[in-house]
Parts: structure tokens; sequence; C-alpha cells
């Protein structure tokens, strides 16, 4: 069946109809019976019966301030939309010097010349792990794209031109819209709601500000089902319109579906707004009337099978692509490896050119041997000059201006993961904004070598003692040296990236900066990328660090 | 009476004509704007072609002849005027420069280059637009055409005079080809 933009634009407007009579119908019938407990209470000579016989002014009373109430919430949620959703994801404008992040305001540009320049379309970047897409447009015609870290960094360029052309295809169709209303109605209202009942383990229940709210979180799952399944088809359609890409559209839906699904959460009551469900559901992938009334999102296969049909391949193609990758994977060896000779006069390694130009012990004494071949001094092969200018030229890497707060030498601006971080020439520490941390822990250009898989399991292990420890609080094995902010001079808190993954890190919460020692961040990053979470121990009292 | 009916008819048909004709006008208009959109994009990918050959030029000295053949494809393009000749002018620029970037993946010194890779992501933006707007260009003037050719708009087209057939933007050979699947989590930004 073809739905003409007339359809749609007739349905968008008896939705949101329906979206404000539930609305004033909710706060008629809350206030109807605050005024008749009131006069149950409180009597004043009439039987409350009477009062509210049809016409008398206490009913008109009641239903006028009910369409007030009702008709200020529909203002207030319906025009800031965007800047609450802004708020609470919380979705950030993105970074003008990262790489990828110019990508996709590249991106959004172009996407907006394929839409013929319609709506002035805003991209932010959301500083989350998980992978997903949203798109939002509120009633005074603020429309915005948010894309997480996760999905931003784990895609090529085509990929991610489809997953915006998608979310712009929502706003320039409408229906977003009244997603939008929908989820600023009830979903944002219902996300706080279930944070306090969490909280307050049901003893909320007895407020009446808190039924209310109970009630609209109610709603809004009973709202899914106006949020029609047909959307996210013709979304689909629309993206490939505008990219003529349906290939790069499929090969996105794959990888969210069999990889990534349901990983991470964004928030409760938006996911109506996201280009994948945030939670797992088994409605999801069935068909039928009864799924297709509970769920937001059709089945992803259906998906994939329609956008194949558009580039006249099969699913084959697809799958026999998968699983060549992995096997690449697996049998990838790191390749031109050195050992050297500590102070101690013991062989370490294997390092790689990069981990060899960072020891802290490394001079151009040093016996460094390539591959097991015969050793000779750092001076003396002739990888030294290269090893040398890395680790001693100062003119072709800026200097930040702070020191290093472990060694005191100075820190220098340094791309890793396409992203910039200040980094220790000499202790190889490094130095790294928070709000930049998620999406270097999901960008994959750094590969680990053995030594860095093995010192992930260690420091894991010795971790966990660790944390024994302080729920014993004795201090005295701690072993406690803390450090001081290069920025503000205030000191670092000591704490961990999170109780799943135990690495120790410094932490200034007044500049929003963590400091991590040599090989943390890449220690992190290998835990993270292989799953290697501790096994929960008992929660200790000490605040920690949460993962974003 | 049957005066009114006359008057009637006449005026029906002057603002018929009238109608018409405004409709021909303002789509004509779109045309020529989508066509300066396009126009703006090929600028822009002009200028910034210069700047990545001198950019690459040092670090690619055996690919002298691809470097040239995007050198001449631009001066050419640069030089082309109407619709026709400069699709084709344009096409032939896209392909070589499609050739470089190619050419480009065999020398990883420049993937680390950031100015390199700033270019280059700066002319596929650019080309992506170029490629979006002829889009656009093009329903517009298949529109554009239709209203001009169906039965009494073409005898006001005739009488009136003044609206070309506008000429399609065509896509080069290169862009007909068939897509390869890629369905691996990326390691790299190319």
């Amino acid at each position: 069946m073809s739905i003409t933009f007339i359809d749609i634009e007739r349905q968008k407007s008896w939705r949101i109809i329906i979206f404000f009579s539930v609305l004033f119908i909710l706060y008629f019938v809350i206030s109807f019976v605050m005024a008749v407990s009131f006069y149950q209470l409180f009597p004043v000579g009439f039987s409350s019966m009477k009062i509210f016989s049809p016409g008398s002014p206490s009913l008109i009373v009641v239903l006028i301030s009910s369409v007030i109430i009702a008709s200020i919430h529909f203002c207030l949620s319906s025009l800031n939309a965007v800047t609450y959703l802004k708020k609470n994801l919380p979705a950030l404008a993105p970074d003008t010097e990262d790489e990828i992040h110019k990508q996709l305001i590249n991106i959004v540009d172009e996407i907006q010349v394929a839409s013929e320049r319609k709506i002035n379309i805003q991209c932010l970047v959301i500083p989350s792990l998980s992978v997903n897409a949203m798109s939002a447009v509120d009633l005074k015609g603020n429309a915005i794209i948010a894309i997480t870290e996760g999905l931003l960094s784990r895609l090529s360029r085509a990929q991610l031109e489809t997953v915006i052309a998608h979310e712009a295809y929502h706003i320039l169709s409408g229906d977003c819209l009244e997603t939008t209303i929908a989820a600023s109605l009830f979903g944002i209202p219902s996300a706080g709601i279930e944070k306090v009942s969490a909280v307050s383990e049901g003893r909320m229940f007895l407020v009446p500000a808190f039924l209310i709210a109970w009630l609209l979180v109610k709603i809004s799952c009973l709202l899914n089902m106006f949020i029609s399944r047909e959307r996210e088809y013709r979304a689909d359609a629309g993206a490939v319109r505008m990219t003529r890409n349906p290939l790069a559209l499929a090969e996105v839906l794959y990888m969210l579906s069999h990889r990534w699904k349901g990983i991470g959460h964004i928030g409760v009551g938006i996911e109506m707004l996201c280009i994948m469900n945030t939670s797992d559901s088994i409605l999801d992938e069935s068909d039928g009337w009864f799924a297709d009334l509970m769920s937001t999102h059709p089945p992803v296969n259906k998906r994939i099978k329609i956008l194949l049909q558009m580039a006249h391949t099969g699913i084959s193609a697809l799958t026999g692509q998968m699983n060549g990758d992995e096997n690449k994977k697996l049998n990838k060896k790191p390749s031109n490896m050195f050992y050297a000779i500590d102070n101690k006069y013991q062989w370490q390694g294997p390092f790689t050119m990069m981990e060899l130009a960072v020891l802290p012990w490394l001079s151009a004494d040093t016996w460094i041997s390539n591959n097991g071949d015969a050793p000779a001094k750092a001076s003396q092969i002739q990888l030294s000059g290269i090893l040398l200018k890395r680790r001693f030229a100062s003119d072709a890497e800026a200097a930040s201006g702070y020191l290093c707060p472990s060694c005191r030498n100075p820190l220098i601006v340094k791309t890793y993961e396409k992203t910039k971080i200040y980094q220790c020439r000499f202790c190889g520490g490094s130095l790294v904004d928070d709000v930049k941390l998620p999406r270097i822990i999901v960008r994959k250009d750094v590969k680990y070598s053995e030594r860095i898989y093995g010192l992930s399991r260690t420091t894991l292990s010795e971790n966990q003692l660790k944390i024994l420890a302080r729920n014993n609080n004795n201090p005295a094995k701690l072993n406690m040296n803390y450090i001081y902010c290069p920025k503000c001079k205030s000191r670092m808190n000591r704490t961990f990236y999170s109780m799943a993954y135990l690495v120790e890190l410094d932490r200034c919460s007044y500049c929003g900066i963590s400091w991590f020692e040599n090989d943390e961040l890449e220690i992190l990053q290998c835990m993270i990328d292989n799953r290697m979470a501790s096994t929960p121990l008992p929660l200790p009292d000490v605040v920690y660090f949460p993962s974003p | 009476m049957i005066g009114w009916i006359l008057l009637g008819t006449v005026t029906l048909f002057l603002l018929w004509v009238i109608i018409t004709y405004n409709g021909l006008i303002s789509l004509r208009n779109n045309v020529q704007n989508a066509w300066k959109q396009i126009d703006v994009q090929l600028k822009r990918r002009h200028d910034l072609i210069p700047n990545l050959v001198s950019a690459v030029k040092g670090m690619m000295e055996f690919e002298q002849d691809t470097l040239e053949k995007v050198i001449s494809a631009r001066a050419k393009a640069v030089s082309s005027a109407g619709a026709r000749e400069k699709a084709g002018a344009e096409n032939m620029l896209t392909e070589t420069l499609g050739k470089l970037f190619a050419v480009m993946e065999n020398y990883p010194d420049l993937k680390s280059n950031v100015n390199i890779m700033q270019l280059q992501e700066e002319l596929t933006s650019t080309e992506n637009k170029i490629s979006f707007s002829r889009q656009l260009y093009n329903d517009l003037v298949a529109n554009y055409r239709i209203r001009q050719e169906v039965f009494p708009n073409t005898i006001i087209a005739f009488v009136f005079g003044g609206f070309r057939k506008e000429e399609y933007f065509e896509a080069s050979t290169a862009d007909r080809a068939v897509p390869v699947v890629d369905a691996s989590i990326r390691k790299s930004h190319a």
C-alpha cells in the first residue's frame, strides 16, 4: 500500500489531537477525583453527587482547570522538546577538532543538500558506548539528529550517510514531530519516575504527584500502539532515495541487529525516536497484528530483505562478507616486535616500535633486538633515528602547556584514535578529557599486543584484590599516592573506570579530565573490547566514577 | 445572457493562461537555481584539487601521470560551458579523482598525514554534495520538461517562447558500476 504525503500529514495532525485528548482526560479524571474527595472530607452543606451533576459550576471549574493544566503541560513539553532531550541525553555538539566528528558535520551538510535544505538540522553526539541514532523535532521547528559515539566510530562514511539520511527523512516527512511530542509528554517524565521508584522502593506510591506520573508511564506504553511501524519502512525508503545506496543501510542494520542489538541504554521512553529499539524484545522480530500494535520497530530482517531487493542482491552476500572478516581478524599476528634490556639487565618485550619509543628507561645505550635478531645498541641500529626523533623532537608535536602529573615533563598534544589527547613522552601516561573517553574506547585503530592482553588480565585480578582491601577499610593496604591535576592543580581522585572494568585512573572532577598511567588507556580499551569484566563483588561504601 | 457566458469563458481562459505561464516561469527559475547550486559545489571542488595535488606531489613521485591527468581534467572542467559539455568534463574529473584516491591507498604515509586526510574528506564531501545537487537538478528538469510538453501547456510554451528544453546532468559511467558489499566493522576511516 502506498501512502502519499497528504496521508502522512493528515495522520500526523489527528495523532497530535489524540495525544492532547489523552492528556486532558488524564488531568480531568485526577482533578475530578481530588474535588470529590475534598467535598467528602470537608462537607459544605451539599452532597457531593449534586455538585457534579451536569451543568453545575463546580464541574465547569474542574473542566476548565484541567483544560488549562493540560494545555500548559502540552505547550511546555512540545515547544521545548528538543531542548529537554538535549539536556536529558546529554548530547553535545560535535568536536570540530575530532576527525570523525568533522566527517559527521560534513555528512549532515550533504544530506541537507539532498533534502533541498528545507529544514535546518543540527547534529549532536551522545557520549555513550551504545550503538544507536535518533532524531527529534519540536513545534518550534528545532530539529536534531543525535548519534552515539559507539555508532559514529563503528560505521564507514557511506554507512553513516545512510543512517543520517534515514533520520533526516523522519524529520522531513513530519512523522518525527508526533513521536517527539509523544516522547516529551509521556516518555521523558516516565524516565524520571523510573529512577525515583528504583530509589524509593515503592513508598512513593502514596504521594498523589507520583501517582499521576506513574499513570503517564503506563500511558506511554499504550501510546506505542499509535506509533506505527510503517514509518521505519518509509524512512528506509526515503534514505535510499536520498543516498541511492540501499546496500550501506542494509549493512548498518545487519551489524546493529547481529552484533550490537540491545547493547547500551540511552534512556527510558525515547526508544521510539531511535533507529533501533534500545531494549531487546521478541516482539520486534515478529509479524502479525499483535506485534504491529505493541512494538515500535519492525522486524530488522524484513527491513534488510527489502533493502537488499532494492540493491538486487541476497542476504548471503552480507553474511559471507561478515564471516570472512571475522576469520581475517583471528589470523592476524603482530609483526616487527622489539625486545630490549632494562636497567636490571633483563630482557623485556615484545614491544612495538611505539611502545619501545615511550619506555622510560630507554636510552641510546640500551640493547635492542628486532624479532630475536642479534642485539645492538639503540644508537647503532637503523631505527634509532626514528626512535629518538619520536622521543626527543618537540618541533613535530605541539606542546600542550601542561606538565605531566607524575614525572613533571611537558605533555604533548597527540592524535590517538583520531582524537586529541595529552601524552607524556617520557613516562607514557595520558591525560584524556572525560567526554573523549567513550569515543576512544569504541574506536579500533590501535592493535593490542600480547603484552597488553597479559597486562589486562593481571590488572583485573590485582585490582579485584584492591577493591577487597578498600571494602575492609584498611587504608594501609591501599598504598595511595595522590597526584595533582595539571590544569587546576587540585588533588585528583583515584578511582576505577567502572566496577566492571577495574582500571585505575586519577580523575579531576572540576576539569572533567582523567590521567592514565603508561599502558592503562590501552588496557582499558583491551578489557572492554574483549569483555574482560570483573566478577561482581559486594558493593563498597566508596563512590566510584560511574561509566559513561 | 450569451454575452455573460462569453465574458466568463474568456476570463477563465485568461486565468488559465496566466496560471500556466507563471507555473512554467517559477519552474524555470527553480531549475536555474538548482544549476547554480551545482555550480557552487563544482567551484569548491576546482579550488580544492590544486591543494590536494600539491600536498601529495612530493610523496607520490611515481604517479606523476595520474596527477597530471587530474590537473588537465580540472582545467578542462573549469573552461567548459553549457550543461552537456560541463557534465562530460566534470564526470571525467570525477573518474580521474577516483583513480587518484585508489592509488593513494597504496601509500601508507599519505594516510598518516592529517592535512591530506582532511583534504580528501573535504573533496569526498564536495563530491557527494555534487551528486545530491545533481539528483535534485535532474528531478526538477524532468518536472519542467513534462510541464512544457503536456498538451495544452505546450501551446503556451510555444506562443510565449523563451522556454528551452533544459539538459539533464548525466551521471558518469563509473557511477553505474555494481556496488560491492562491505559489512565489516570499520577499522580505519577511508
